[in-house]
């Protein structure tokens, strides 16, 4: 806790030199400013204006208040996309990081973990259309997955074209890319977590899921706020699978908020209804981010 | 962990390797089940489409298949001249991004940038909107510019939104160097762009090389700005070829549509296995 004091101190006598450096440091903080300034704040106030405006991109955009955002919330296929997008998010935070966890708990201190880890990690690599390209075959009719369901005895489901199974097999097409990345994060948290707390524990008779329990999930809380964050905030911006396996469809039934700003903006040319879906979905994940955002940005971090 | 389990009784260590060997096990079913997709993506890939058929979907086809399947996809499905475009993005945009991001970063810790922290927080949280807060207004703006569908276009895109992360990332990389280095190249004489080119940039390899893996996967892998920005075969990034692949052929020819998959992905993959300590250590550096 002296390091900020001391700190402090030792810039006092700098302040002066300080000067010296004025000119540079503009220079060197400006490119990254302007970029952020020019091609990402200004087209999202402009979006933020678009929002409250009739505008379909030729002649000019027309103030019409709050309309888009009535329209959004009374649309019943725009709160269609709002229930999968929930069912998105939900959906998330159980199965990516429930098995990321449970794949890093496993891992943990385990001899060939690198390699154990493999399977998991390598579908990270991949794009989410790629992702798409591959569920969308095992579960076409007649697919692999219809087949093994098969194999019991029961009759396969139309896994793509009915909702909201539709949006169900596409999450856990999602986790299975995601929950890698996941047990990654969090075996990084459990080789932070100090020895000899739990070798105390261990000594005291604790193991298994009683060790787990009441040690290392307690430490592992501000881990996990991040990990859940960065999974709510992911979600919440779903494209690249759904477009990769349905398009939304059938007949808009798979889609997200984020399909349907899409759709509205370039295909249906509403532009104000695109951007209030827009504006209602960064109002979300700004919510969402503060969860983990006060961690990333706080000057002390201990883990 | 090993000095106190040469100290337990026998028992107690018989009893620690089973529960090593359950995990093992059960990680590794877990494993094979994580491969099974991935199997069934390099056994359909490798069947011609004219035997596609004849065939049971958990059976291989043969190498020559998947070889000819992938020319297919490279040649008719037209993923070629996407691919070298998008080979361009990914390493122009985030070398220039690592580059502008450090300098952000070197202002605001070493040169000691006035209101440094707001300057941060300004840059890195222009990335926690979702892209399509910014989708339409790029389209409109490229497009009366003329910076739509071009690859200047795609670069500079792709750059800017691989600045905050690199921003973030080596603001907190460089608050780690001790600030007497900086102070000691300013008694030398060095200038500041001397000392940022010279001292701070050759020390912060390692991040710079896990900040460019992570965001040149990220780029090679995107949808969205592709398909918002571009429309030609030669501008228009790989993923975005390949969605509209998988559409324009779908069932008859999916084996066609796999090798793409599998073709597109393999850069990603083959640099992910190739860097995997470079890509963990760009993870945790963005994450904490």
């Amino acid at each position: 806790m002296t390091a900020p004091a001391a700190r402090r101190a030792e810039m006092l006598p700098t302040s002066k030199r300080r000067n010296t450096f004025a000119l540079p440091s503009i220079g060197f903080v400006a490119p990254a400013v302007l970029l952020a300034g020019v091609v990402l704040y200004l087209p999202f106030l402009y979006t933020t204006y678009i929002s409250f405006t009739k505008y379909n991109g030729l002649g000019d955009p027309q103030w019409v208040g709050l309309d888009n955002y009535v329209r959004m919330f009374s649309d019943p296929g725009l709160l269609n996309s709002l229930l999968n997008t929930l069912y998105w998010v939900a959906g998330t935070i159980v199965l990516p990081v429930g098995l990321g966890l449970f794949i890093a708990v496993l891992s943990h201190n385990l001899p060939g973990a690198t390699l154990f880890r493999l399977p998991f990690l390598i579908p990270y690599a991949l794009s989410g259309v790629a992702v798409g390209v591959i569920w969308s075959f095992v579960l076409q009719t007649d697919g692999a997955l219809s087949q093994i369901v098969e194999l019991f005895g029961a009759d396969a489901p139309r896994w793509l074209l009915d909702a909201p199974l539709n949006t169900f097999v596409m999450i856990v097409a999602s986790s299975w890319q995601g929950a890698g990345v996941n047990a990654l994060l969090f075996g990084i948290g459990l080789q932070s977590i100090p020895k000899e707390p739990i070798e105390a524990a261990k000594v005291d008779g604790a193991s298994g899921f009683t060790m787990f329990r009441t040690m290392t999930w307690p430490m592992l809380t501000p881990l996990t706020t991040v990990v859940v964050g960065l999974s709510i905030v992911g979600s919440l911006k779903t494209f690249d699978i759904v477009w990769g396996m349905t398009k939304g469809g059938p007949g808009g039934v798979s889609e997200t908020l984020a399909l349907t700003m899409y759709k509205e903006t370039f295909i249906t040319n509403d532009y104000g209804l695109g951007a209030a879906v827009a504006v209602f979905l960064t109002v979300v994940t700004v919510l969402a981010s503060v969860l983990y955002l006060r961690r990333q940005l706080a000057p002390e971090r201990s883990v | 962990m090993t000095t106190i389990s040469t100290t337990r009784p026998p028992a107690r260590r018989r009893a620690f390797s089973v529960s090593v060997l359950l995990r093992q096990l059960l990680l590794g079913l877990m494993g094979l089940v994580w491969l099974v997709p991935v199997y069934l993506l390099l056994a359909n890939a490798s069947k011609r489409p004219e035997v596609f058929g004849e065939y049971s979907i958990w059976q291989f086809g043969d190498l020559g298949g998947m070889v000819s399947n992938m020319a297919d996809a490279w040649g008719r499905g037209r993923l070629s001249l996407g691919t070298l475009s998008t080979a361009l993005y990914a390493i122009t945009g985030p070398a220039l991004a690592v580059i502008i991001g450090a300098g952000a970063g070197f202002s605001i810790v070493a040169l000691r940038l006035r209101n440094g922290f707001f300057w941060f927080v300004l840059i890195f949280a222009s990335t926690i909107f979702p892209l399509q807060m910014i989708l339409m207004p790029l389209f409109i703006g490229y497009a009366q510019t003329g910076l739509y569908n071009s690859r200047v276009g795609m670069i500079l895109v792709y750059t800017v939104i691989a600045v905050p992360f690199s921003a973030f990332v080596m603001r907190n990389f460089f608050s780690g160097i001790a600030h007497q280095v900086f102070e000691a190249a300013v008694m030398d004489g060095a200038s500041a762009w001397r000392i940022f080119w010279r001292i701070y940039l050759p020390m912060s390899a390692p991040a710079l090389v896990a900040i460019f893996i992570l965001q040149a996967t990220f780029i090679w892998n995107d949808l969205l700005l592709g398909l918002t920005l571009s429309q030609s075969e030669t501008v228009r990034p790989v993923i975005a070829a390949l969605s509209a692949l998988q559409s324009t052929y779908g069932g008859s020819a999916m084996s066609t549509v796999l090798a793409g998959g599998l073709l597109v992905s393999l850069p990603t993959v083959v640099l992910f296995l190739a860097t995997q300590r470079a890509f963990t250590r760009g993870l945790s550096l963005g994450q904490f």
